[in-house]
């Protein structure tokens, strides 16, 4: 019974890490570059997300605006901030996107306090029983759900729309498809849109299972998703979310049993260096 | 209503500004407290305190006719931070003495440059042994880690119950609260059926809560803050973990109910803020922290306040003068503060009880006090 919980449990942490990984390895995929700002749309989405839900009282809304917020601002920040260094060496645009995160905490932290935000009624908090007591909250239901919803709903766009193969196609040689009349920057812009979006609705689930949004929630999710994309074979899709899956597995079993040793982000990292170690390209890499 | 209290005050507030523009060189004092990073709603709390303290005695006529000026720096919670903040406070500023409204580590850090410049450091709510070990420049105002572990033990007991959990948060102030509440389970018969440990970042708990749950306890002895609280206890009662939780001052912030909503009723917490206090010191501090700030106290405000007001009762014995007479004049007081009566020991640190706080109806009110004066013996230079 414990063990089911258990993976019930790792099933709602890594949805949400895929959730936000997703948007981080699209990027990757399409421009490589190690989008570390990426957490700071995760926060800005909770930030929303709290705001909406106490002021309208619609969860519908709520993951409506922050999706639409964060995937604005995902936009914005590969307009104003990546497009100009795209020449420049890698290395370039992960500078400009630490710094980004580093400021954009600080904004979080001025304009909506440092003691962080709360839902005044926080919905979905009932309880649901299932089989042999093992019992949930229905946001962690939800967000199950939710995610299982949005990837699909992503693969069916990625593999059956024409924008979805003109995607693949810019990922693949950017060049080659440019000369067939793909428009780059409306492939980017899409990107960006789509992977914001996520982060910004797995940040509305995070505020609603913790009830807390702070200045500094995307801290560890800005590293620990660096590291699910790595775990993945940087910029493959699927590997991403069997990483974020596996992540979720490892740190539930891992927090039980040796949580006296090493604590949740070690044990992560530490499963990082092993697997590298063995698969230097990541868990799922084809290539 | 309000206003007719504070206008005078107010007034004779910048009375005060305009003549110390004309009198002699204002006194200056420190404070380093977090006032960004993960810290920052503890720092801006403790911060709110003391600028209360600070205003109070301007107000008043400051110390010997100077107005006090306080030096604000942000040390981050975080050691790196603290040694350059401490070293400008003496270095350029020149502060006769400081307070320190953060957290253990950015305070051990700071205590040994304060010490080495022989500049008093009144330590609010940073719990860890060693900071009053860096010298005899060191006090603080607060129980130690220990001690509270210690009384928390004593509560699951007078509680009548047996079985406890301990969730520990892995840094110096969890760490020391779980060795206390050892200390004391080994005295009062308490079995430890399971330990657990989690980090500062975590705010998701969903694996160790199901390992609590199949570990059925009687009582959660959780240490952390409230906003790592917060989250746990939600969760915890979301899986529909019924046990009593019992947790300490991180906890005790309005924050607390704010983000564990129905699931903070019945919560205990030990602490030294009681806001059911019969004390005036502690009635009038609640009551003036509300009018300047427009929200309730909360123990790092009560705990920074009070550190505040014992450095600003030694200036006034001192006329403002620092050093080893300011130490000494510190050492030797006696304070009826807002977190109750306060004296030194010999390795300045207080004896004082221990309050304990139920929440009820979304807010801490008194469940009872501990008080046990050997049990909640703070260390003396003798003792360690």
């Amino acid at each position: 019974m414990f063990f089911v919980e258990l993976i019930a449990q790792s099933l709602v942490q890594g949805s949400i890490y895929a959730l936000i990984a997703l948007g981080l390895t699209l990027v990757y995929g399409l421009l490589r570059i190690l989008h570390v700002a990426h957490a700071s749309l995760f926060t800005l989405g909770a930030y929303i997300g709290v705001l909406t839900y106490n002021a309208t009282g619609s969860m519908v809304l709520t993951l409506l605006a922050a999706m639409a917020v964060s995937g604005l601002s995902g936009v914005a920040m590969f307009r104003l901030a990546y497009q100009p260094i795209l020449k420049q060496p890698p290395h370039v645009a992960l500078i400009a996107s630490i710094g980004l995160f580093i400021a954009a905490e600080e904004c979080f932290r001025i304009i909506f306090g440092a003691s962080g935000l709360s839902f005044a009624n926080p919905p979905l908090q009932g309880q649901v029983q299932l089989f042999g007591g093992l019992q949930f909250k229905q946001a962690e239901l939800a967000v199950m759900g939710g995610t299982a919803l949005i990837i699909g709903m992503l693969g069916w766009l990625q593999t059956r729309t024409r924008i979805g193969v003109a995607c693949q196609a810019t990922v693949s040689d950017p060049q080659m498809a440019e000369s067939f009349g793909i428009r780059l920057t409306m492939v980017r812009d899409l990107n960006f849109l789509i992977g914001s979006a996520l982060a910004g609705f797995a940040g509305v689930w995070v505020a609603l299972l913790n009830n807390l949004v702070e200045p500094t929630m995307g801290s560890v999710p800005s590293y620990k998703a660096l590291a699910i994309i790595v775990l993945g074979g940087l910029g493959s899709v699927p590997g991403t979310l069997m990483a974020a899956l596996v992540l979720g597995l490892v740190e539930s079993f891992g927090t039980v049993y040796l949580g006296k040793v090493l604590d949740r982000n070690a044990i992560a990292f530490a499963f990082l260096i092993v697997v590298l170690m063995v698969r230097p390209q990541g868990l799922f890499a084809k290539r | 209503m309000k206003f007719s209290g504070t206008t005078p005050s107010a007034l004779a507030a910048i009375g005060m500004a305009l003549l110390s523009g004309v009198a002699l060189a204002d006194i200056k004092i420190g404070i380093t407290v977090p006032l960004t990073g993960f810290a920052a709603a503890d720092g801006k709390s403790a911060l709110d305190g003391a600028k209360l303290a600070v205003a109070q005695t301007n107000a008043k006529g400051g110390v010997n006719g100077e107005k006090l000026d306080m030096v604000v720096y942000d040390d981050q919670a975080s050691p790196k931070e603290a040694v350059p903040a401490a070293t400008k406070l003496i270095e350029k500023d020149k502060v006769v003495g400081a307070v320190s409204g953060s957290y253990s580590g950015s305070t051990r850090a700071a205590s040994a440059i304060f010490q080495a410049a022989q500049v008093p450091y009144v330590v609010s709510y940073a719990i860890h042994p060693d900071i009053t070990r860096s010298g005899d420049f060191m006090f603080r105002v607060s129980a130690m880690g220990e001690v509270q572990g210690r009384g928390g033990a004593k509560l699951v007991s007078s509680l009548g119950k047996k079985k406890v959990v301990l969730i520990t948060l892995k840094n110096d102030f969890g760490q020391s609260l779980a060795a206390g509440f050892k200390e004391g389970a080994a005295k009062y018969g308490i079995t430890i059926a399971g330990e657990h440990e989690y980090s500062i970042q975590d705010r998701q708990f969903g694996a160790l809560v199901s390992a609590v749950k199949a570990q059925e306890p009687e009582v959660i002895y959780a240490s952390g803050y409230f906003y790592t609280a917060g989250p746990l206890v939600n969760q915890l009662r979301a899986a529909g973990v019924t046990a009593t939780i019992i947790g300490q001052e991180g906890y005790d912030s309005e924050k607390f109910m704010e983000i564990a909503g129905p699931a903070s009723e019945g919560v205990l917490i030990t602490t030294s803020l009681d806001r059911d206090s019969t004390n005036p010191a502690t009635k009038a501090f609640l009551a003036d922290f509300k009018a300047a700030n427009n929200a309730g106290a909360d123990m790092v405000a009560a705990a920074t306040y009070t550190a505040t007001q014992v450095l600003i009762d030694g200036l006034r014995k001192t006329g403002g003068k620092g050093g080893a007479a300011l130490r000494d004049a510190i050492a030797a007081g006696t304070y009826d503060s807002a977190i109750g009566k306060l004296s030194f020991n010999d390795l300045h640190e207080v004896n004082k009880d221990l309050q304990v706080q139920v929440v009820k109806d979304k807010s801490f009110r008194r469940h009872s006090v501990i008080s046990d004066p050997v049990l909640l013996a703070a260390p003396t230079k003798a003792s360690r």
